[in-house]
């Protein structure tokens, strides 16, 4: 072991000091590419944000490039007066909580049944399950089916489909087959039946890798929206506030028609300085916001989410 | 052990389970709708859906009820006749489950089976006023009284469960008060996931039923029925219609080279990993990660707003452009449809090559040492270990993914081409899947729904035999299967 990190240090030291001219270039051109691609990365969302609070005439004029001038909030203020926007929000938010929340519980159950090779028929269950990831029927008999179900124009279409997810099951089997056994033997020694288990070794047990199949769901309820095109046509009160966003992107309507007209919010001072492509650009940052908040936390997920998948059920 | 489990399921008790089954599954299916006693019950609707939503019951007879033609307490007689049986059916389900237990267990459940099957005949025999009331409508032709073929079914399945259910409850050997409630692990285990296998077979495998259409001649909002039948007409349509064909050809242009360019450039993750990995600088190499990963969690319709922050005429690049003289006046690149294929692959790659370089990350990460001191012992350079050692460390990720990318090679989903599809770029940007949808839905409930279950079905055979394929080559080669 000691060996082993001395012959580590000299190794290190070898490499820093055989630094070449070739391997010198290579760094400068390695870290500038690097460097050019984040940046790429991450100038559209800086962009949005500037565009969002600098004076609304200067953005309409197009002089708004690299920093923000006349920084003010106006336009996140005018938003209250959106139509619409507020229950968009609402139901985006309601749909990743509890979407979220039903399917980690659910997931994390069939996770743990699955692992128990005496119930009756787990292999094939396990594979009913799994096979539902390589195949589906396509889109319009899903969307008949749906309908039939009476699914569309309903709230419960966008949380009852997601309760069973294959990929999730896979990652949670493999983490929970990965917790010793004896743990939950001894706990069915003093007579703990499999709910019970389940309930206070397995679920804080496996915290980890439900906290990484949260994320991913979470941030896949927020971030769809052709679920609501197809489905809830009929009750626009249902829209997501991603749609709502590709509703207003595309929309070639005048300002007033966007805008609640009853409120009373300065009225006159947001009809001088808003204008369409402010309104646009303010909603993308509202919906984005919140990827960005929790992304900080999420992202010690991944890598561990990632590798799992990558081990196969 | 005081638990005594019975040593052989009787052929009795499988019978019943088996007429029970029947009986559950007649509940989902319209044609059985023991509740349809005219003509203006919706033709779909089946019977759990009768008892569960009183307001579609209601609906359907909006007009016969305002003029008189039917009485609301037929419709309610209808509906509350119908909520009694499915509780009844209810029972005798869980009566089911309960037979899987012990002996004592078991006899329970066969004694609420057999009592909710009797009580069940009364409940059901409510449906023939409900009938009759039909029947003595002042517009016959309107209403449409019909005696449904579904009520002969339920009857003869209750009859049969009640009769099976006595001969069990005699065939079970007596009682002690040795037994005890129980069940075996097994089938406990079973009806806990059951819930979910229902589930999963409701919203993964009941749309397979949604084929059929293909074979019909369907108008939304017009019920199935076999003189619409039209066979192969619609498969033969997507071929012989040379609309449809030239629409085909261009679709499937379309996909297939916007699926070539993601897996001709599927290595560039692999590269941005072990390129990313040359740097030393571990916070500079975090952020780098960090950065590049965010785009991936954004949704196509925020990426679209960042096209239309950037590119649109009052846009970023518009502004630059105009500031150093290039064009005077702004355009929307967006509005243009000249190389849209490579347009797709540079958004798709801007958001997921971060993301997807992050299982190569890992992978390097999982590389021994040793091999990389080793080699820099016997005097290898940097760039031969990265060509000695990472990268043969990575290739065997690398293949399974280039095989699932190839077996889903006709899937590109509809997300990002739907939001950048505008008038301009439609004949270019038009994937399977978006054909599909706005063959079948785009266009406003007008959409022609059999030709598009025609085209999803084929891409989903053709993706089922592609991956298959892609297995099978990858036993052949690795040894080892990718599904």
């Amino acid at each position: 072991m000691n060996s082993d990190k001395k012959m580590k240090k000299i190794v290190n030291k070898k490499h820093k000091y055989k630094l070449s001219k070739g391997d010198v270039t290579f760094d400068i051109l390695n870290y500038v590419l690097f460097a050019a691609f984040t940046l790429i990365c991450a100038f559209p969302f800086y962009y949005l944000l500037i565009n969002t609070i600098s004076d609304n005439e200067l953005v309409r004029t197009g002089q708004i490039m690299w920093l923000p001038k006349g920084i003010h909030f106006r336009n996140y203020i005018s938003l209250l007066n959106v139509n619409n926007l507020g229950t968009s929000v609402l139901v985006s938010i309601v749909r990743t909580v509890l979407g979220t929340a039903v399917m980690v519980g659910a997931t994390a159950f069939i996770g743990y049944l699955v692992t128990k090779h005496e119930m009756w028929g787990r292999k094939f269950i396990y594979r009913f399950f799994i096979i539902t990831m390589y195949f589906n029927a396509g889109l319009i008999p899903w969307y008949l089916n749906m309908s039939m179900l009476g699914l569309t124009n309903n709230f419960w279409a966008y949380i009852i489909p997601g309760i069973v997810s294959p990929y999730n099951i896979i990652l949670v089997k493999t983490y929970i087959e990965s917790i010793p056994a004896d743990l939950e033997e001894s706990a069915s020694i003093d007579g703990a039946g499999y709910l019970l288990r389940f309930r206070h070794i397995i679920w804080p047990l496996s915290k980890p890798i439900l906290a990484t199949i949260a994320i991913f769901g979470a941030v896949g309820h927020w971030n769809s929206f052709t679920d609501s095109m197809i489905l809830m046509s009929g009750r626009p009160e249902l829209y997501t506030l991603q749609y709502r966003l590709y509703i207003y992107m595309n929309s070639t309507s005048n300002l007033s028609a966007l805008m609640n007209s009853g409120g009373n919010l300065s009225q006159s001072i947001i009809d001088s300085t808003l204008n369409m492509r402010s309104v646009k650009l303010t909603v993308a940052m509202v919906t984005i916001i919140p990827i960005l908040l929790v992304y900080p936390f999420m992202q010690r997920y991944f890598t561990k989410g990632i590798m799992m998948g990558a081990v196969k059920g | 052990m005081s638990k005594k489990y019975l040593e052989k399921t009787s052929n009795w008790m499988i019978a019943l389970r088996v007429a029970i089954i029947a009986l559950i599954v007649s509940t989902v299916v319209p044609a059985f709708n023991p509740a349809r006693m005219s003509g203006l019950i919706n033709k779909n609707a089946a019977f759990i859906t009768m008892s569960t939503s009183r307001s579609a019951i209601f609906k359907d007879f909006t007009r016969p009820l305002r003029r008189g033609w039917v009485d609301e307490g037929t419709l309610n007689l209808l509906y509350y006749a119908s909520l009694l049986v499915i509780l009844c059916i209810i029972a005798i389900a869980i009566g089911c489950c309960m037979s899987l237990g012990t002996k004592r267990l078991q006899k329970l459940g066969t004694k609420i089976i057999t009592l909710s099957s009797i009580l069940a005949l009364p409940f059901l025999g409510l449906l023939i006023p409900a009938y009759l009331g039909f029947s003595g409508t002042s517009n016959a032709d309107r209403v449409e009284p019909m005696f449904a073929n579904g009520f002969i079914v339920f009857l003869g399945l209750f009859i049969t469960i009640a009769i099976l259910g006595t001969i069990n409850l005699l065939k079970i050997p007596k009682v002690t008060s040795e037994d005890k409630y129980g069940m075996e692990s097994k089938y406990k285990l079973f009806l806990m996931i059951l819930p979910f296998v229902i589930l999963c077979f409701v919203f993964s495998y009941l749309p397979l039923w949604g084929w059929r259409y293909a074979f019909f001649d369907y108008q939304p909002g017009i019920d199935l029925s076999m003189d619409k039948f039209v066979g192969l007409k619609w498969f033969r349509y997507l071929f012989q219609n040379s609309a449809t064909r030239a629409d085909m050809v261009r679709v499937m242009k379309n996909t297939l080279a916007m699926s070539a360019l993601g897996i001709g450039t599927s290595f560039l993750p692999m590269v941005f990993a072990i390129f990313l990995n040359e740097i030393k600088a571990n916070k500079y190499r975090k952020l780098i990660q960090t950065i590049t990963t965010v785009p991936n969690f954004i949704s196509w319709v925020l990426v679209y707003t960042f096209a239309f922050a950037l590119f649109s005429s009052d846009g970023f690049v518009n502004a630059v452009l105009i500031k150093m003289g290039v064009i005077d006046q702004g355009a929307n690149f967006l509005m243009s449809g000249d190389y849209i294929w490579l347009k797709m692959w540079a958004w798709g790659t801007w958001k997921g090559l971060g993301w997807s370089a992050i299982i190569y990350i890992a992978g390097i990460s999982g590389i021994d040492q040793q091999l990389y001191e080793a080699a820099t012992v016997d005097g290898a350079g940097r760039f031969q270990r990265m060509w000695h050692i990472t990268l043969p460390g990575l290739l065997p990720t690398f293949s399974v993914l280039l095989l699932l990318s190839i077996a889903s090679i006709l899937s590109n989903g509809m997300d990002q081409y739907f939001v950048f599809k505008n008038s301009a770029n439609k004949e270019t940007i038009e994937v399977l899947d978006l054909y599909v949808y706005t063959l079948g839905l785009g266009s406003g409930g007008s959409g022609n729904i059999p030709l598009a279950t025609v085209v999803g079905m084929l891409k989903s055979i053709i993706s089922v035999t592609l991956l298959m394929g892609a297995n099978r080559l990858s036993k052949l080669v690795r040894g080892e299967s990718i599904v």
